[in-house]
């Protein structure tokens, strides 16, 4: 599995009689970068499975959060189209772990901002391995993240 | 002794930032004057942030032995501000063009600058969405730089 850029080309492995990878050895090891991508896209996922809960739990709030959830699902899209899979390999389609809701609406609006800080604070610690237009998206990202974070804190304080 | 490619790369990004915080500086100047109330105190709030971001990036920019770019007299702004709602509307385009800036920072390949270009770009992103009342999902990324690649599109998650 790759991660994606605009100066690398999809790498294609081949038989060959030279010295090269062994085929029998089974896949690589993922590289750090490509460990951080799919990272960000389990955190995206997770994120997703956090607002969508909750504004199922809590309709009354799905005003306020529709558009955060969108822009999540956004993020998460962009972070999928770096990764090139072998074929007949996909990235996990869902958050792997349920979260339960928190038991009232302020509790999970307090929650979400909460994921949301964390969400910035790991998208920045993403910046240093990643290639430059794949930091660019990260750090994007995390401003992204950054405003739900003040959206929250003015449903929470407002 | 000519400088590295990695230096002027960086160079670039600090002065690219510094000409978008004199531009912002100047721009909140005429948003300024057509805004009352709690809007005009936000604005002034923000030109001062600019002010010491733009105060800042020139220390960085002497730091590494370059005149950082001067201000320009005037600016040709991006739309005419004839009221408040024009003036809140420049307010965003202004902190747009603060964030696009800082982005540049994040491609360098010195880290040190990369995680305050990040850094640097969220209180802009923070302003503009307060200025235009909504948030959008890529701050400063231009539309050709996000596409969805060899998966084509998805359905949401």
């Amino acid at each position: 599995m790759l991660a994606a850029s605009t100066t690398t080309l999809p790498l294609v492995l081949g038989l060959s009689a030279c010295a090269g990878p062994n085929p029998l050895a089974g896949p690589p090891p993922l590289s750090a970068d490509v460990r951080a991508l799919l990272a960000a896209v389990t955190a995206e996922q997770q994120l997703i499975y956090l607002y969508k809960r909750t504004m199922a739990v809590y309709s009354a709030l799905t005003p306020a959060l529709g558009t955060l959830l969108a822009e999540h699902q956004a993020h998460l899209a962009q972070l999928r189209a770096r990764i090139i899979e072998p074929p007949g390999k996909t990235v996990p389609a869902a958050a792997p772990s349920r979260q339960p809701i928190a038991g009232a609406p302020t509790a999970a609006l307090a929650r979400l901002r909460t994921a949301e800080q964390a969400a910035v604070t790991a998208q920045l610690r993403r910046l240093a391995g990643a290639s430059p237009s794949l930091a660019q998206l990260y750090a994007s990202i995390a401003a992204s993240e950054a405003t739900h974070v003040t959206v929250l804190d003015g449903r929470l304080h407002g | 002794m000519p400088k590295m490619p990695s230096v002027k790369a960086e160079l670039q990004a600090l002065q690219a930032a510094l000409a978008a915080e004199h531009a912002a500086v100047y721009g909140y100047g005429v948003a300024g004057a057509m805004l009352t109330g709690a809007d005009s105190a936000a604005a002034r709030g923000d030109w001062e942030s600019h002010m010491t971001a733009r105060d800042t990036l020139q220390a960085m920019i002497s730091k590494l032995g370059a005149a950082p770019v001067a201000a320009s007299a005037a600016y040709q702004l991006p739309l005419t501000v004839h009221d408040a709602r024009s003036a809140r509307r420049l307010a965003a385009v202004l902190e747009d063009g603060v964030t696009r800036a800082y982005l540049g920072l994040v491609a360098v390949t010195d880290r040190t600058l990369r995680t305050f270009g990040a850094l640097a770009m969220q209180e802009p992103t923070k302003r503009a969405a307060s200025w235009r009342g909504s948030t959008v999902a890529f701050p400063g990324m231009p539309a050709a730089a996000l596409s969805l690649g060899r998966q084509g599109a998805r359905a949401p998650e």
